[in-house]
């Protein structure tokens, strides 16, 4: 039985995912559950750049993904690949491991107002996407899908948490 | 989305070859790598990349001489230059020597995307050129705009004939027409598809954000603004801005936003740099705006500059031929959204829709349908579904025959077509209401 787990690491708004399970299983048509894991960061952490290589994190979690298994870790840290300033999220066409921030989606670091409901919709995009690619969707050019390739916080406010029609019907 | 472009990544980094093969395949495109000068000579030689990107440090031959040397064999390929900020200058030697453009490691993924996307609109734009005549006779993805009648056609047509000028749109049309639909058909069929349509819903910015808003914010500018805040005009370079609900913008935005459309330069708050930015305005409203510059609520200058073409939504009333097919297409939307057997209308429900006259538009019948699978069971939608019991008693009929049937018709459904409780409703005998069910050819509906 594949299912989609989703491991907070270093992230704060545990309740946040809570409630975006039944959402994000509804999307796949597939049991998603949230799950724990020790992983200490620190060692990802690049001191120059002030960020954690994705790409080194991706690749301790992909041990941890059962058969058919997807996983999404969520963290509060800035997270980086190395020729890219910044990311929020990072997953491989048909890989079992994505890796998604939740740092660059506070309002808050952007000098707006707090906006809570607007960071769980961001993040449940970011999710969503990067699940999309593991899944094996590839970026979409149709306004409002979330599978549009989206490289700035606001872009993201853009889009919907949903597959356009030619997404959905490469999704089955 | 495949697009069918190629890119070969020139870079002795494995680190960097490898996010940046990854980052490109999930964007489409299929993708090469090569270490140095000497491998990406031969995969050059043996295959036409349309993309190059060179790090201008190589082991061996470098970055400059390699894309000298790519000019040589496919003066078409595209070579992006990857530099550290230190070696800038040789990277705009490298311009002279052809290079397409430039890029600062580590890349802000925006920067790159903007490259890219500005680099495979070329390219692509270039292909068509020659099926240029074939393809502007269809349009391609309007498959969410539903309808058949006359005026949606008519709307279809004009998105077809104003999508390739690159001129500014005015959409006109009451409120849930589906004006953002039409935008994005008409941004989904320009040269500037390969950019995002970026949206600002005018009338849902405070007046005091609206300047932030447009413009962005510099690093700073607010407290604790860790990172700048890119407006919605930097966002939309390359691409296409839609303005929705125009009418509500104060007469200081229209000032701003007519100087803006004059320079195509703008500053962000709390900053002097000048920021250029080419985007083409699609505007939607639900008032008339001719009448808005009248009374004097409308900048004149400013409607002029954006009523260069102007495309009219007619309401659902006035396309009741499209209430049909669209209640079909959000029946099998929801239903599937939601996980319902539901697949078809009942016959009163869809006569009550039909009837119906939506003040709301199809935003209403979108609504109606989306309520209607919700509280529904069942594979059908019933009238008792939806909240038109009202409507579906409206006649339209004018002859008394056709309002005999109909009330005929009524009661017998309304006793659930038990022949006897209908008659004494009618004050007929059995008799009379089975050749009148005859006359009519009334049937039970499913
Ligand atoms: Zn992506
Ligand atoms: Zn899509």
């Amino acid at each position: 039985m594949s299912r989609i787990k989703i491991i907070p690491l270093q992230f704060a708004g545990v309740e946040v995912l809570e409630q975006m399970l039944p959402l994000i299983s509804a999307r796949f048509k597939i049991e998603t559950l949230m799950t724990t894991c020790r992983l200490d960061l620190t060692p990802f952490f690049d001191p120059v750049r002030s960020q954690y290589n994705a790409n080194d994190i991706i690749q301790k979690l992909v041990p941890l993904a059962d058969e058919g298994d997807k996983i999404v870790g969520v963290t509060d840290l800035d997270l980086f690949i190395p020729v890219l300033s910044y990311i929020f999220g990072q997953a491989y066409l048909g890989g079992s491991v994505a890796l998604v921030s939740g740092h660059r989606l506070v309002n808050a670091r952007y000098g707006l107002a707090d906006d809570p409901k607007l960071f769980s919709e961001r993040l449940l995009k970011c999710i969503i996407h990067e699940l999309g690619h593991a899944f094996g969707l590839k970026h979409c050019l149709l306004p409002g899908c979330v599978m549009d390739s989206t490289t700035y916080v606001e872009e993201m406010d853009q889009k919907s948490d949903q597959f356009c029609r030619n997404c959905k019907i490469q999704l089955k | 989305m495949d697009n069918n472009l190629s890119i070969l990544i020139v870079d002795d980094e494995l680190s960097v070859r490898d996010s940046l093969s990854n980052w490109f395949i999930e964007d489409g495109y299929t993708v090469d790598t090569a270490e140095d000068a000497k491998v990406a000579l031969k995969k050059i030689e043996a295959f036409n990349f349309h993309i190059i990107l060179v790090d201008i440090k190589l082991p061996g031959m470098d970055g400059l001489e390699l894309n000298r040397r790519i000019k040589s064999i496919n003066d078409e390929a595209v070579v992006i230059i990857m530099t550290a900020f230190a070696s800038v200058d040789s990277a705009v030697q490298a311009l002279k020597d052809g290079a397409y453009d430039y890029v600062c490691k580590p890349f802000d993924p925006d920067a790159i995307t903007h490259i890219i996307r500005n680099a495979s609109k070329t390219i692509h734009l270039s292909k068509e050129n020659i099926t240029l005549q074939d393809r502007i006779k269809s349009l391609v993805n309007v498959e969410d705009i539903i309808g058949e009648s006359e005026g949606i056609l008519n709307v279809l047509e004009q998105v077809r004939v104003v999508a390739e000028t690159d001129s500014t749109v005015i959409i006109n049309g009451d409120s849930g027409t589906g004006k953002e639909l039409i935008a994005k058909a008409i941004h989904m069929n320009s040269s500037r598809r390969f950019f995002p349509m970026v949206t600002v819903h005018c009338g849902a910015i405070a007046e005091n954000l609206m300047e932030s808003e447009l413009f962005g914010h510099e690093r700073g500018a607010f407290t604790g603004a860790q990172y700048a805040r890119k407006g919605k005009f930097e966002m939309a370079d390359g691409a296409t801005l839609f303005l929705d609900e125009i009418s509500t913008i104060s007469m200081k935005m229209q000032i701003e936003l007519l100087r803006v459309l004059e320079t195509k330069t703008f500053t962000r708050v709390g900053g002097n740099r000048e920021f250029k930015s080419d985007f083409r305005v699609i505007c939607a409203t639900n008032r008339d705006l001719q009448a808005m510059v009248n009374a004097g609520e409308f900048r004149e200058d400013l409607f002029y500059r954006l009523n260069v073409f102007s495309i009219t939504i007619p309401p659902l009333r006035e396309r009741t031929e499209d209430i049909k097919p669209l209640t079909e297409h959000f029946v099998k939307f929801y239903a599937e959204q939601m996980n319902k057997e539901t697949k078809h209308i009942g016959r009163r429900a869809a006569k009550a829709l039909k009837n119906y006259d939506f003040p709301g538009n199809v935003r209403e019948l979108e609504n109606l349908i989306e309520r209607a699978i919700v509280i529904g069971t069942g594979d059908t939608v019933q009238l008792k579904d939806l909240p038109l019991d009202h409507v579906a008693a409206k006649p339209t009929w004018e002859s008394i025959q056709e309002m005999e049937h109909h009330h005929i018709q009524g009661i017998l459904e309304k006793y659930d077509w038990n022949i006897s409780r209908s008659a004494k409703a009618l004050g007929v005998d059995r008799v009379t209401l089975y050749s009148k069910i005859k006359k009519y050819k009334i049937e039970k509906s499913k």
